[in-house]
């Protein structure tokens, strides 16, 4: 369970030592991917806990939805429209969802533990 | 979780944070380049080593008085200290002082129209700029009217009125005395000033006059140093 935090702390690391900078024109679509990113990582654990984890989408959807979003905010720049804002509409209402969902697993989980030692003490 | 599904998650994981921190790094303000050619910062290390050099003077007269004090007798001594007192009052503006110099009298300029002309009025932007001009020209002593000038006179625009150390000034014409170490240079310059055109767009005429011995008054007021503070600087080499 913590490699994948170990993971994350690595790359910020890696990141910062290897010292790169994109163009400002580009940051919008960096930040639109890394919301995408999250929305992955956050439906993936999600997944976990429903058990219903399946590494080929996970992969895929990765990859497809940091790519999507990155098309949605060119597509957007091109057409004069705020598109990314679409994206990030989006991606931010998952999250929560995810993000919800993840703590209602968590707190199941947790009932579900104590009500097993009292019925053990029993 | 199983062993492939927590290794790829991981991977996942290194990208985004990889991802967060190129972000985290672009977004930040980049370090402003030094874009100075090159004889820009050879006129740039000039100035710092006269700035030495005038420091340099400055410590080694300071290294006089206290050579003075260590090796004079007490009555000397006092003595010592009545003088940079003295000084010190001078150059703080709180005594009288008597020299060569410029006077400036400001007047108003009239013309002949149909027009209704105001009478124009001194603003605190003319004198903040006539004042910094006279400062770069070589004054050492400027007096506005019965106003000294020190380092902490205040120049407000106060109800339609303009304050020099916070008393109106009278309305025009206005006498400005300043003492100078070399006058006529002084002179020279105001002839061909900037604050000339500048006063003449608000019909104000500046006319100078030289002269050998003018008395510039003192500073009556409170000089004000509750927020004076040492600054306490750690000198190289000190620890």
């Amino acid at each position: 369970m913590w490699l994948p935090a170990l993971f994350l702390v690595v790359g910020i690391l890696l990141g910062f030592l290897s010292n790169i900078t994109i163009p400002e024109e580009y940051a919008n679509y960096l930040s639109i991917s890394v919301l995408a990113a999250f929305d992955t990582l956050f439906g993936g654990i999600r997944a976990h806990l429903e058990n219903k984890f399946d590494e080929k989408i996970f992969i895929s959807g990765f990859f497809f939805n940091v790519s999507l979003a990155a098309l949605l905010a060119f597509l957007g720049v091109q057409l004069g429209i705020d598109l990314y804002l679409a994206a990030v509409f989006a991606f931010g209402v998952r999250l929560f969802q995810n993000l919800s969902i993840i703590r209602r697993c968590f707190m199941e989980n947790l009932s579900k533990h104590k009500k097993l030692e009292k019925f053990k003490r029993k | 979780m199983k062993k492939k599904h927590l290794i790829l998650v991981s991977f996942i994981c290194l990208l985004t944070g990889i991802m967060i921190a190129v972000q985290f790094q672009s977004t930040q303000i980049p370090k402003k380049r030094d874009t100075r050619d090159l004889w820009e910062v050879r006129t740039a290390i000039q100035e710092q080593q006269k700035l030495q050099q005038s420091l340099y003077k400055q410590i080694e007269q300071t290294d006089q008085t206290i050579e003075k004090y260590d090796k004079q007798t007490e009555e000397e001594k006092l003595q010592t200290i009545k003088n940079s007192i003295e000084n010190l009052t001078q150059e703080a503006g709180l005594t009288e002082v008597t020299g060569a110099g410029v006077v400036l009298t400001i007047e108003p300029i009239f013309v002949e129209s149909d027009e209704l002309q105001q009478y124009p009025s001194l603003t605190p932007d003319h004198l903040n700029r006539l004042i910094n001009e006279l400062n770069s020209f070589g004054a050492k002593e400027i007096a506005i009217e019965n106003e000294r000038i020190t380092n902490l006179s205040p120049i407000r625009y106060v109800n339609g009125k303009t304050y020099v150390n916070n008393q109106p000034l009278p309305s025009l014409p206005i006498k400005i005395l300043v003492l100078a170490e070399n006058p006529k240079k002084l002179f020279d310059y105001l002839q061909v000033s900037n604050s000339k055109d500048n006063f003449a767009i608000d019909a104000l005429d500046i006319t100078a006059t030289l002269e050998d011995d003018i008395t510039l008054p003192k500073y009556d007021g409170t000089i004000n140093v509750k927020w004076i503070k040492v600054k306490e600087i750690e000198e190289a080499g000190e620890n």
